[in-house]
């Protein structure tokens, strides 16, 4: 037998659970999170509009990433977490 | 999907949209995380080249699966 | 935790099976044949890391594979690389996997970007390494299985296939292999590290999202500002990413070119900011005029002018520009080489030391570097 190698290396899979789903968005605080990529913005503002048309939202806030490919910055991450208690995030294209 | 990996391991139910070309790299993303609950919404293919009232339309095919995935009740693209 | 894929590890097929064909069957190849791992390869490219292969140097994404001595051994082998390219290839896949400079983006994205590796100090010339004629290809050992040998790590260990995870319209060759060195003995500029601080007898790997060279050619001038004017017009031009999204992009000057200009008595500043100065579009190019609704730019510094007849910079500043001298002794030749934007940072490194330039700051007499 000729030995042969795997070139790609171990991939370390732990488990992580999603965050508990809302039962309906009524009178939650609504984070939106624009990557920067070209459309995101009016993706974005389009469909709060019609959240907020179809949902007594608590408020909404607003926020634009650095950088469209860079990961948010933790700090940016904490705020929207200390001020929003659901989130909608675009774009992955 | 990082940064709304990084949301949901905070508690906070995100709803990340990506279009029908990146979904596959959602899915292995999510998986590198370890986050498979993750539920990408999808809307079609491509946003950056799209007038202002096809935009509207990708927002409303987004709508319901956002609600969906932040509710749970969203399955899993196929 | 429980690993998912599998490791280097010892797996076997029947004598006599033709290795080049099963690396290339398990997708384990960038298109051309690999060199096949033998346990002799592996363990001598293992001993010039160090040993310890289960030691994890990074992880690489968007896969996020483990990187371990033993898996960067098995890519190197794979590649063509001696033993003695091991410090270098380390160093430029620990600077790849720094977080400034966004491999995850880079990997994804769809533009052609692809990691340019430039290596100064000692151990260029040590391990043979070409910084002259046809110092981007091809022909030499070092500079082509060291390219290759990173790209077959982001390909393997990093998931970046191409129609998978790398998104790329078109590609480029560079995704082949994308590794040269900056030709330092010529002496007619100082070289790059020491410029940002290090010193010349330290070695180091620059690493940045690249475009393809693209060719100035200048047969004619005779002076620093004929010549740089034909690297200018290359670069003002609305089409590279640098136009678009900001960020860094390299100009290479070829020996001819650079020793005109150092003769004049032109410093390594005073090169990037007769470049910086010059090389421009209008914002209006930019925008498309506005033909396809009101353009803002979000990727471009807020200081430009958003006016149709703006002029605005190719790069935002003289230090955004990256400056090497690579080259032959013949011909009067120069490369614009464009850069992804400003998602990335390109990355200097020392090769087996401290991640940044020595303490105190750069060796200079008045405590300016001007170089």
């Amino acid at each position: 037998m000729t030995q042969v190698y795997d070139p790609r290396g171990a991939v370390g899979a732990q488990s992580r659970a999603i965050a508990a789903r809302i039962p309906a968005l009524e009178g939650l605080r609504l984070g939106i999170l624009d990557n920067t990529k070209w459309n995101a913005n009016k993706l974005l503002r389009e469909l709060r509009d019609q959240l907020k048309a179809a949902h007594p939202l608590a408020d909404v806030h607003y926020y634009r990433k650095e950088s469209f490919s860079k990961f948010a910055a933790p700090e940016l991450i904490e705020e929207i977490r200390r001020d929003n208690d659901i989130v909608v995030t675009a774009i992955g294209d | 999907m990082h940064d709304g990996f990084s949301l949901e391991s905070l508690g906070v139910p995100t709803a990340v949209i990506v279009t029908t070309e990146f979904l596959h790299e959602a899915r292995v993303q999510r998986a590198a995380l370890g986050m498979q609950g993750l539920v990408p919404v999808v809307i079609q293919h491509p946003l950056s080249s799209l007038s202002d009232e096809e935009i509207r339309g990708r927002a409303a095919q987004a709508l319901a699966q956002v609600v969906g995935v932040l509710r749970g009740t969203q399955p899993d693209p196929s | 935790m429980q690993l998912a894929a599998s490791q280097a590890e010892a797996s076997a097929v029947p004598e006599g099976t033709d290795l080049i064909e099963w690396y290339y069957e398990k997708g384990f190849a960038d298109g051309l044949p690999v060199v096949p791992p033998t346990p002799a390869k592996v363990a001598a490219m293992l001993e010039a890391l160090g040993g310890e292969p289960a030691r994890i140097e990074a992880r690489v994404p968007p896969r996020w594979g483990g990187l371990t001595r033993e898996v960067l051994a098995v890519n190197m082998v794979m590649a063509g690389c001696k033993p003695e390219y091991a410090p270098v290839v380390r160093a430029a896949m620990l600077a790849l996997c720094e977080t400034a400079f966004n491999l995850n983006g880079v990997q994804a994205t769809t533009h052609m970007a692809a990691p340019l590796l430039v290596v100064n100090g000692p151990i260029a010339r040590k391990i043979g390494m070409n910084a002259g004629c046809n110092a981007f290809g091809s022909g030499n050992r070092a500079n082509a299985t060291i390219g290759r040998a990173i790209r077959l790590v982001l390909l393997n260990v990093g998931g970046g296939w191409p129609g998978e995870l790398d998104k790329s319209t078109l590609g480029h060759p560079g995704k082949y292999t994308y590794a040269v060195a900056e030709n330092e003995a010529l002496g007619l500029l100082a070289p790059y590290h020491v410029e940002k601080g290090f010193k010349a007898e330290d070695s180091t790997v620059f690493v940045m999202a690249a475009e393809p060279p693209h060719s100035v050619t200048n047969h004619v001038a005779n002076d620093p500002q004929g010549i740089l004017d034909s690297i200018v017009s290359a670069m003002s031009t609305f089409a590279h990413n640098n136009a678009v999204s900001s960020g860094h992009c390299a100009v290479v000057l070829g020996p001819e070119h650079a020793a005109t200009i150092s003769k004049a008595g032109w410093k390594r500043h005073d090169v990037k900011q007769y470049l910086w100065t010059n090389a421009h579009n209008t914002f209006g190019q930019v925008a498309f005029n506005h033909r396809y609704g009101k353009v803002y730019n979000r990727s471009l510094p807020v200081w430009y002018g958003r006016e149709l007849d703006s002029r605005i910079p190719v790069v935002p500043s003289a230090e955004h520009i990256h400056l090497f001298v690579i080259g032959g002794g013949a011909g009067r030749f120069s490369a614009f080489i464009p850069g992804w934007g400003h998602m990335s940072s390109p990355v200097l490194r020392e090769i087996e030391g401290n991640a940044g330039p020595m303490q105190g700051g750069p060796r200079c007499v008045d405590g300016t570097c001007y170089l």
